[in-house]
């Protein structure tokens, strides 16, 4: 390891009731990388990203930023966070939705807010209503607030649902571009076809890693090409989802 | 505390609402329009008619007072509408049938034994009406009882002179004319501010909880009691314009001449008041507030926008009943004076009278008790609301 982490997760578990949502998790992540967080629906990867941005208290176990404890109020600003969800006003117009959230981040100025928008180019749009907007502007904007602070770390969860081939392609150039002035980026999908795209992979299943390292890497242990047999493989799944032997009862719903 | 956060909060509030035109159009259109349909029923209603019918089961002696009765009809205030109808029922039964047939609206029955009772001097009259319209029983008994007054050396002892007492009637406060929608008026600025603003904050913030912008904003260093403040702020500037339209409607008035087939007609309702608007102003502000953090708890109690909608009987409605508006609390069984005391609406409809009707200022201790009752409920409410916004962040 070069240099201190910036994310680091020591036995994380939260638990709702008597389900497990995550179940140990233990990571540190180094700046300037991009990390997939990869796992089928319902695997913990949103309940994971919530405890390292601190929204959510774990049960147990530790989730440090930049090497602060979370949950920190403090410590928001210095992070992005794109829910899931689009979580927009609809009524108002792109600028006001980004000058609000830039306001709250402590973005200082316009310039910041011009930036972010020129990155997603939506310029030409900022008199908009969201309501106008197409799914993937909406989107698009969704990213340009996340990223108006210009925070360290960015955590992504699943950014490009709904989001058409090219401007997938765009938004991970845009990733790739931050990662490389120094920004570390965690992003949750259940589209295997992104994951080479990162830097590094967590195979996240029930709550807990079940494999890490390169999409090279994950194959190569895997002796498989594609890297969605090599996760069924790690969960225990043959290529048709079927368990490899009678022990492993699963299911992959992505 | 960050000042610019809350104030980015209600600036957003304050964005979203100026293009939400229909919301924008129910807080103000709709207490106006209420209001003025209030007035217009209380002030306007068709005049009162009552249509008496004299049961006389006595004979002679029976009908000298019936005639008597009738020679009174005009001394009596012609307010009530009174008539006496020419039937000449015998007996209580007749006379309840002439009701039961729509000839009549009441029915006086004198006894069968009037002589022997006006030398005993104790005499019981029977007073009959249809008993399903109470509200109009009320004045319609009033109307016997003004006509029994007027002819009261009917009934006096042989030789003594009659006098009938002259009442003239004056008020402590305001004037003899005041009429209901007076009393009203002030007391629906509150009740409005109260309601619109609820309705507006619970679904603007269940939106927030449902739509994502909340965890979002909860992403950001922003406090809980910053946003329930900006909230509070956003709404609060809303409510203001409302209350101002408002009162400007209840106590302003122009006149419009007649054009063409209109005729002349007055916009606003010029009703009396004693006090400074201002003071009242105060007072819906503060009630707003409270109104706004009671949106904001409620909203984590409801899924739906419907749901907002529908704690409006629970939560809106029994503060209309017994808030004063109608009843006095003081006249309230003692459980339900109880629990009058914790509705805001309560506290503010006793400082809105104070204020309106009686012409108190901040001097008075009534309104500064008031006062003090709806800061602590509004600071209850707005303590209530953060604690609703879940955040495991110190």
């Amino acid at each position: 390891m070069t240099a201190a982490p910036v994310l680091e997760a020591r036995d994380l578990r939260k638990s709702f009731g008597p389900i497990h949502a995550v179940d140990g998790i233990d990571l540190a992540l180094e700046p300037g990388r991009i990390y997939g967080l990869l796992g089928p629906n319902g695997s913990g990867k949103t309940t994971t990203i919530r405890m390292l941005a601190g929204l959510s208290k774990p049960t147990s176990g530790e989730a440090r930023v930049l090497g602060t404890p979370m949950p920190n109020r403090q410590m928001l600003g210095q992070i992005g966070y794109m829910p899931q969800a689009e979580a927009l006003y609809p009524e108002l117009s792109v600028a006001e939705n980004i000058g609000f959230f830039a306001t709250l981040q402590g973005a200082k100025g316009e310039a910041a807010i011009e930036r972010a928008l020129d990155l997603v180019e939506l310029t030409a749009r900022r008199g908009s209503p969201v309501l106008e907007l197409s799914g993937g502007m909406r989107r698009r904007l969704s990213l340009a607030i996340t990223l108006v602070h210009e925070p360290p770390v960015l955590f992504l969860d699943e950014p490009t649902v709904g989001v058409d081939p090219a401007l997938r392609v765009t938004f991970w150039a845009h990733f790739r571009r931050l990662a490389d002035a120094g920004t570390t980026i965690l992003v949750a999908s259940h589209v295997m076809d992104e994951a080479d795209r990162c830097d590094e992979l967590l195979f996240i299943r029930a709550g807990r890693v079940i494999a890490r390292g390169t999409g090279a890497e994950l194959r190569a242990t895997a002796h498989t090409d594609n890297l969605e047999t090599a996760f069924l493989q790690f969960s225990g799944l043959d290529a048709e989802g079927r368990p490899l032997d009678a022990g492993h009862v699963g299911e992959v719903e992505a | 505390m960050n000042p610019r956060r809350f104030l980015a909060v209600a600036r957003r509030i304050a964005e979203g609402f100026r293009r939400d035109r229909r919301s924008l159009a129910l807080l103000i259109v709709a207490p106006v329009v209420i209001t003025a349909l209030l007035g217009w029923v209380l002030r306007d209603q068709a005049a009162a008619s009552t249509r008496l019918v004299i049961a006389n089961p006595a004979g002679a002696v029976g009908a000298q007072i019936e005639t008597n009765l009738r020679d009174a009809v005009s001394g009596v205030d012609p307010k009530y509408g009174l008539t006496i109808t020419s039937d000449a029922p015998t007996s209580d039964a007749d006379a309840r049938g002439l009701i039961r047939n729509g000839e009549a609206d009441v029915a006086l029955v004198l006894p069968s034994d009037i002589p022997a009772a006006l030398q005993g001097g104790s005499l019981s009259l029977t007073v009959i009406t249809a008993g399903t319209d109470p509200l109009s029983d009320g004045p319609r008994i009033a109307a016997v009882g003004a006509l029994l007054q007027a002819a009261a050396k009917t009934f006096a002892p042989p030789g003594a002179a009659a006098v009938t007492p002259q009442i003239t009637r004056e008020t402590v406060y305001l004037s003899p004319d005041a009429d209901q929608l007076d009393v009203l008026a002030p007391v629906f600025l509150g009740l409005f501010a109260y309601f619109f603003v609820y309705i507006l904050t619970g679904v603007s913030f269940l939106r927030e909880r449902v739509g994502g912008t909340l965890e979002r904003l909860l992403a950001t260093p922003v406090t809980r009691a910053e946003i329930v403040i900006g909230y509070s702020l956003g709404f609060s500037l809303f409510a203001a314009i409302q209350v101002l339209v408002l009162t400007l409607f209840v106590l302003g008035h122009v006149d419009i001449p007649a054009i063409g087939p209109i005729g002349a007609w007055t916009l606003g309702l010029n009703v009396q008041t004693a006090g400074s608007p201002l003071v009242a102003f105060i007072v819906a502000l503060l009630l707003a507030v409270g109104a706004v953090n009671l949106g904001i708890f409620l909203s984590t109690f409801a899924r739906t926008e419907l749901q907002i909608v529908q704690f409006i009987p629970l939560v809106i409605v029994p503060q209309g009943l017994l808030g004063g508006v109608f009843w006095p609390v003081d006249r309230l069984p003692a459980a339900l004076q109880a629990l009058a005391q914790i509705m805001p609406v309560k506290w503010a409809v006793d400082a809105l009278r104070e204020v309106m009707l009686k012409g108190a200022d901040l001097g008075s201790s009534a309104v500064q008790a008031d006062l003090l009752v709806l800061v602590g409920l509004a600071l209850l409410f707005v303590v209530l609301g953060a604690a609703t916004i879940k955040r495991e962040v110190a």
